[in-house]
């Protein structure tokens, strides 16, 4: 969903490193590290271009890069664009948390 | 003395229950091991939760996630955390010992968790206001339990603790004490650098909301963590009571052995000396 309203809060740097030394990256495009899980389950851990869901405030993508992030999801599925292709993990309830290029979807809490 | 084949047949029986308590001592041990893999993974789990929950932390007061104005009952829940059936050792009757040193009808109410401990509280004539089956599974709703916790001003939770094989341990905990306890470590040792505020995050819906709906997600993670703990210390109890059955099942059919060859031999030493004493008779009635 790149490019729909509602995205979240622009892409931000942050820490004291330049972004061009700490940005992970595969086939060249720049990714995040995301692990979707529950208590005894993991859906999905690995890197991947971009992860959309949906908030109370609509649907929205998390880029590399983005500003440290502490969101509800409503119940979606949750979009994972992996260098592999795409994942979708179906949710009904989850926290999501970005910080430093790393996502975490608590499912189930 | 006893028939040997009286003797025999109560081997026999002795020898099955062997068997049994054999089986279920093994079957307890495998399943120790897979409940123990579980709660290390759903311990990883919930120290992530709890890593992010502590640091939005703006007050120590925890309230098991009752709204402002929200009242409750000026009661202390007793949650009792206990077996689904028996075969478990002594580990439920030593929970409802404890309970029982603490319980008062006119400060308490009490939940049970776990078919074996209502059953005891029955036995010795304690009213519980709810009662819920152990779940079987690893997904546990402890939402039902949750809407009750928030309906009392305070809870406390007496579950049992697994710390080996041979040891387990009754343990009874103030809910809201254990949740700001941590709370409170945690905000001595965290670096303010690291605190999750409106000035370092984005927060959707709001920074209250998310607290809110953390706290009540680490209650709920709070209750499976007692009933995983719980589950363990069962299964090593059982493992314990079933391994001392098997020892004293098979000392006992060891014994019963011995008597059967004893009353064997007696009895062939009874024929015999009644065969020599009518063949005595026999030779003095030739002579």
């Amino acid at each position: 969903m790149p490019g729909e309203a509602g995205t979240a809060a622009a892409p931000a740097a942050t820490g004291g490193e330049t972004a061009e030394q700490t940005q992970a990256q595969t086939n060249g495009k720049p990714t995040v590290a995301v692990k979707i899980y529950a208590p005894f389950r993991i859906y999905y851990e690995g890197a991947a271009y971009s992860i959309s869901a949906i908030n109370a405030t609509g649907p929205f993508d998390i880029l590399p890069r983005h500003h440290n992030f502490l969101c509800l999801l409503m119940p979606c599925d949750i979009i994972v664009h992996t260098p592999q292709g795409v994942k979708i993990v179906r949710i009904t309830r989850a926290l999501m948390h970005v910080k430093a290029d790393k996502v975490t979807v608590f499912v189930d809490i | 003395m006893r028939r040997p084949q009286e003797i025999a047949s109560e081997e026999q029986s002795m020898r099955t229950i062997v068997s049994l308590t054999s089986a279920f001592e093994s079957m307890s041990s495998m399943k120790i091991m897979q409940t123990k893999g579980r709660v290390l993974i759903s311990n990883q789990f919930f120290d992530e939760v709890w890593n992010i929950y502590k640091q939005i932390r703006v007050d120590v007061l925890f309230n098991f996630g009752r709204q402002e104005g929200e009242t409750a009952i000026d009661k202390e829940l007793l949650i009792l955390i206990t077996a689904p059936g028996g075969l478990n050792g002594d580990i439920d009757q030593r929970l409802i010992r404890k309970v029982r040193e603490r319980y008062d009808p006119e400060k308490n109410d009490i939940i049970v968790i776990g078919h074996h401990g209502a059953m005891q509280l029955e036995q010795v004539h304690i009213k519980y206001e709810k009662f819920f089956d152990l779940p079987k599974s690893d997904n546990i709703n402890t939402d039902p339990l949750v809407a009750e916790i928030r309906k009392y001003a305070r809870s406390r939770v007496f579950y049992q603790n697994y710390i080996s094989l041979s040891e387990q341990d009754i343990r009874d905990l103030d809910l809201g004490e254990v949740v700001s306890r941590m709370g409170k470590i945690a905000e001595e040792e965290s670096d303010p650098e690291e605190r999750i505020t409106e000035r370092t995050y984005i927060f959707e819906p709001s920074p209250f909301a998310v607290a809110a709906h953390l706290e009540t997600s680490i209650l709920r993670l709070t209750l499976a963590q007692f009933i995983f703990d719980s589950r363990l210390a069962q299964l090593a109890s059982r493992f314990r009571a079933m391994s001392a059955a098997k020892d004293r099942s098979d000392e006992v059919a060891k014994d019963l052995h011995t008597q059967f060859n004893r009353s064997k031999r007696l009895m062939v030493d009874t024929r015999l000396k009644e065969s020599l004493a009518g063949l005595k008779k026999i030779r003095a009635g030739n002579a």
